[in-house]
């Protein structure tokens, strides 16, 4: 508890008045001659206890009736942020999360939680006499001075953004600032909406920020104001992934909502360079992804564009942007040890009929002559490669593009990305390894834009070799090895696979599982090139370099020139043209249980706060319930002096 | 007039009513009250056989002639009051709180009671009791004799501690012949012991009459703020918050007066509580009118 009038609490020495009265009145005492001393004796013997009792509850009901009446005047703040025991603070440091997800409404309010949190946080500055205030946002990091409470919601540093949040980073941030700066007795307030991928729990640095805050020289306490309820009535729109394709723009979609039952016809618009459509998609589940064919007509070179929905309770993720480049065709390297599964390879990454797409086929030797800038996709059969091919096959991943990669027919202790090939099993005679479990949602082997699934237990390996190190498993086989693991670096994929396209080790080449596996690699792979053109807002890609300009080409919004780089949007900059997106994971509305928050502080002594969005502040003023509290004690003294009716005797 | 405890019209105004004796006295010379003994008045009492020795000049000569017996003519004897009016002069007597002293009011009581009883041809005596001093004055019917009376009361201070129940046992113990005991005091002592003294009084024979004097204070006990409460009797001193001791003081005090009324009532005594802030005059006349002969009655 803190108050807004400190000052005053001076007066709860007015509190032992009735004490100080009390205890005069016992030396000031007249002195009466007496008859019936007899009586007076007894009555002085038997009037301990109970009497005695009873008349210092009078004085304590005065006592605390003045005391409240004291702390009444003083204003007392209570609330679960401030929490009792608040004192004079020197400095406060605020570390606000600006992500895309902080714009959704607050409960029970038509404001963001952003703006919701710097409300409350502008008016509990008031409430302690506004202490020196420091921001650290999500956006910049960076720590800086605020001059007054009152500009907090007129700061460009406090605006509405797009990005993503890194809590651990910007505590260590105001960790780091304590130990520099030494600014007193201060306060790290949290403000968040407590998105799990925004504090992601699973770093291990957190340990080292409980170490951190353990360790301040001066007296820190961290407070956590949680804006965490969960989104309502809120949907999302994502491009993710935009490319042209001969004439035609295609663009793959995903439609998210916050209810997971009903059917919901979305209204879509689509804005490409300027000229706009709409139409409409029905969404069933909590996600729906599907893919929009536009026509660009005789268009040539670059475009850009923007995907939007109604107006919801969040309005940052009601729209997403895109940008194309010049249509180019698929080359797919095959790096093989020849045989029959070359040709199998060949023949599912340019099957007939497919003219955009090439396939060159290589030997491990001559690998070093990849064209890396026009590949999408490396099929590498062969063993693992080391050197300066690993070196540029890591970078080409790393830039988007993607990677199949199949068994060596002979033995080979290479490892690439920390996995290397294991021992080569072989089924006993009449039995075969089948898959039996496989990620229909995710992967290679998920299941189509209509929900098909790929036929993937037709598949029959009579021969294979395991996978050994650290990925993630998308498909085994039904004895729990590993069929097909993925690892992803940078923008890029790698996928693994334990057995081969080759009748002498399985029917993979049946094209059942490898044409559909083939394929959504290339197109994995394939938006390497709309990548090129595309970035998380906030990110380094998305800021400037010496000599470039930044200026807005799309029309649905306009910035401000100090927050553009971290909002959506289509920018050129410099020579570059480049569309801005919200990160992916400001889409996931897992929210972070207090369960979980009290074992990331675990061993330090936070206070979380949950704005119910009740009130604006987080401190509430409890001068009433104090003035109750001295009018009920003044009642019970009354009561208890209340003298009780004695029965008179008949003399 | 010489003394303040005396009223002239009061006196006047009550001079009108007797003062009766509730049961027969023995006194020495013929007077207005009853007496145990047959005598000579012209109130008949009985008759009874005549028995050698008694005299011949009483016999019913009227009676002897109707029946052939001999038969004594007998008749009631009157005979005079003696009262004697016991004052405690206790230290405990001097409390005053807003009207008169106790001892005051007693002294008004007492010389307007004895100067009614002497003025009616009766005896009164005073005896005042204190710890150590028990000074008496014998009951005579003369009218010089309440110069004395009242001058020994002007003279009373009160001081020490009681000696009430033993003046009552010396009492009893002395006075042989049937009186009015008239008991004026706080009654501030045992009162076990004070019950049996009144019943050495009452074996006696003696007709008990008690004035029960207390303070309005005393009774209701309204003080409060805190007091140094000082024994008027042996100077004890008790600091004391009346608020929390005062139910239990008047719980005491109701005991104390309920035990009092008891030990009276056990010896037919007639008693009288009074306060201090009455009208003694009217306490007078009640006890006055209370103790005339009901109609029918001498």
């Amino acid at each position: 508890m803190s108050f807004l009038q400190q000052s005053l609490l001076w007066g709860l020495f007015a509190a032992s008045i009735p004490v100080i009265i009390h205890l005069l009145n016992r030396r000031r005492h007249r002195t009466v001659k007496w008859a019936a001393m007899e009586f007076l004796l007894k009555a002085t013997r038997e009037s301990r206890g109970k009497k005695k009792l009873k008349y210092l509850l009078i004085l304590a009901c005065r006592t605390l009736a003045i005391a409240a009446l004291i702390f009444a005047i003083a204003r007392p703040l209570v609330g679960g942020f401030l929490g009792w025991g608040g004192a004079k603070i020197d400095t406060v440091i605020l570390v606000l999360d600006r992500s895309a997800s902080m714009e959704q409404q607050a409960k029970g309010s038509r404001v963001s939680k952003r703006v919701s949190a710097l409300a409350s946080v502008r008016k509990s500055l008031e409430g302690l006499n506004n202490p020196r205030l420091i921001l650290i946002d999500s956006a910049t990091g960076v720590a800086q001075d605020v001059p007054s409470p009152d500009v907090l919601e007129e700061l460009s540093s406090t605006a509405a953004t797009d990005t993503h949040a890194s809590i651990p980073s910007l505590i260590s941030s105001a960790i780091d600032y304590v130990l520099d700066k030494s600014p007193g007795r201060t306060e790290i307030w949290v403000a968040s909406d407590m998105q799990v991928s925004d504090w992601a729990p699973q770093q291990g640095r957190w340990e080292a920020i409980n170490t951190g805050l353990k360790d301040l020289p001066q007296k820190t306490t961290l407070r956590v104001l949680s804006l965490a309820s969960p989104p309502e009535n809120n949907m999302a729109i994502r491009v993710l992934a935009s490319r042209r394709k001969a004439n035609e723009l295609v663009l793959d979609l995903e439609l998210v909502r916050s209810e997971s039952e009903g059917a919901a016809a979305i209204p879509i618009t689509y804005s490409v360079n300027g000229t706009r459509t709409a139409d409409k998609v029905t969404i069933n589940g909590q996600s729906y992804r599907f893919q929009k064919r536009l026509p660009l007509g005789k268009l040539d070179g670059n475009g850009h564009g923007f995907v939007s929905i109604p107006s919801d309770t969040n309005v940052r993720d009601n729209v997403s942007f895109f940008a194309y480049g010049e249509d180019s065709p698929t080359q797919t390297y095959i790096v093989s040890e020849g045989g029959e599964t070359t040709d199998w390879l060949a023949l599912a990454s340019a099957p007939p009929g497919l003219d955009r797409s090439k396939s060159v086929r290589m030997t491990p030797g001559s690998a070093h002559e990849i064209d890396w800038q026009s590949a999408s996709l490396v099929v590498w059969q062969a063993p693992l490669p080391e050197g300066p091919v690993a070196q540029e096959l890591t970078r080409f991943i790393e830039s988007g593009g993607a990677a199949l990669i199949f068994p060596p027919r002979g033995e080979s202790d290479v490892a690439y990305l920390g996995i290397n090939w294991g021992d080569q099993s072989i089924s006993p005679r009449g039995q075969y390894f089948i898959i039996d479990e496989w990620d229909e949602a995710d992967g290679p082997l998920r299941n189509g834009l209509e929900g098909t699934r790929i036929p993937v237990p037709k598949l029959k390996s009579i021969k294979r070799r395991a996978i050994e190190g650290d990925a993630t498993l998308l498909a085994s086989w039904d004895d729990d090895q590993r069929f097909l693991v993925r690892r992803v670096i940078g923008d890029g994929t790698a996928v693994f696979i334990s057995t081969l396209p080759d009748y002498t080790w399985s029917n993979l080449a049946d094209a059942d599982v490898l044409l559909p596996v083939v394929q959504r690699m290339i197109a994995k792979g394939d938006t390497r090139f709309g990548s090129a053109f595309a970035a998380i807002a906030g990110s380094k890609k998305a800021q400037t370099t010496e000599g470039e300009i930044r200026s807005r080409l799309d029309t649905h919004a306009k910035s401000n020139s100090s927050n553009a780089p971290y909002e959506a949007g289509v920018w050129k900059l410099g020579d570059r043209l480049l569309a801005t997106n919200r990160p992916k994971s400001e889409d996931q509305w897992q929210i972070l249980t207090s369960n979980n928050l009290n074992s990331l502080f675990e061993g330090t002594s936070f206070k979380l706060f949950e704005d119910k969005g009740q009130s604006d502040s987080l401190a509430r003023e409890i001068w009433r319930a104090f003035l109750i509290a001295m009018l009920v004690f003044l009642i019970t003294e009354a009561i208890l002096c209340l003298q009780p009716k004695v029965k008179k005797s008949k003399s | 007039m010489k003394y303040d405890f005396l009223d002239p019209k009061a006196l006047a105004r009550l001079g009108a009513i007797p003062v009766e004796a509730r049961q027969a006295m023995t006194g020495n010379v013929a007077g207005r009250h009853r007496s145990p003994h047959r005598g000579s008045s012209v109130e008949f009492a009985e008759y009874r056989k005549y028995v050698q020795g008694d005299d011949t000049r009483r016999l019913d000569w009227k009676a002897y002639a109707r029946s052939d017996r001999y038969y004594i003519k007998e008749f009631e004897a009157d005979t005079n009051l003696r009262a004697y009016f016991v004052l405690d002069a206790s230290g405990s007597m001097g409390f005053s709180a807003e009207d008169d002293a106790r001892i005051q009011f007693a002294r008004k009581l007492a010389a307007t009671l004895s100067y009614l009883i002497v003025d009616q041809g009766d005896a009164a005596g005073l005896s005042v009791c204190q710890e150590k001093i028990h000074l008496e004055i014998p009951p005579t019917r003369r009218a010089a004799h309440l110069n004395h009376i009242f001058e020994v009361l002007s003279k009373t201070e009160p001081s020490g501690e009681t000696g009430l129940v033993e003046a009552l046992h010396t009492i009893a113990e002395k006075v042989g012949q049937r009186a009015l005991v008239i008991i004026m005091s706080d009654l501030f002592c045992d009162t076990n012991a004070l019950g049996d003294a009144l019943q050495h009084l009452r074996y006696r024979k003696h007709d008990i009459a008690v004035f029960h004097m207390l303070d309005k204070q005393e009774i209701e006990f309204d003080f409060e703020r805190p007091h140094r409460f000082v024994d008027m009797e042996d100077k004890t001193a008790v600091v004391a918050e009346p608020v929390l001791i005062a139910d239990d003081y008047r719980q005491a005090m109701r005991d104390f007066m309920q035990a009092v009324r008891i030990k009276c009532h056990d010896v037919h005594a007639d008693y009288h509580l009074i306060t201090t802030d009455q009208d003694y005059e009217e306490i007078v006349h009640n006890f006055l009118t209370t103790r005339l002969p009901k109609k029918g009655r001498k």
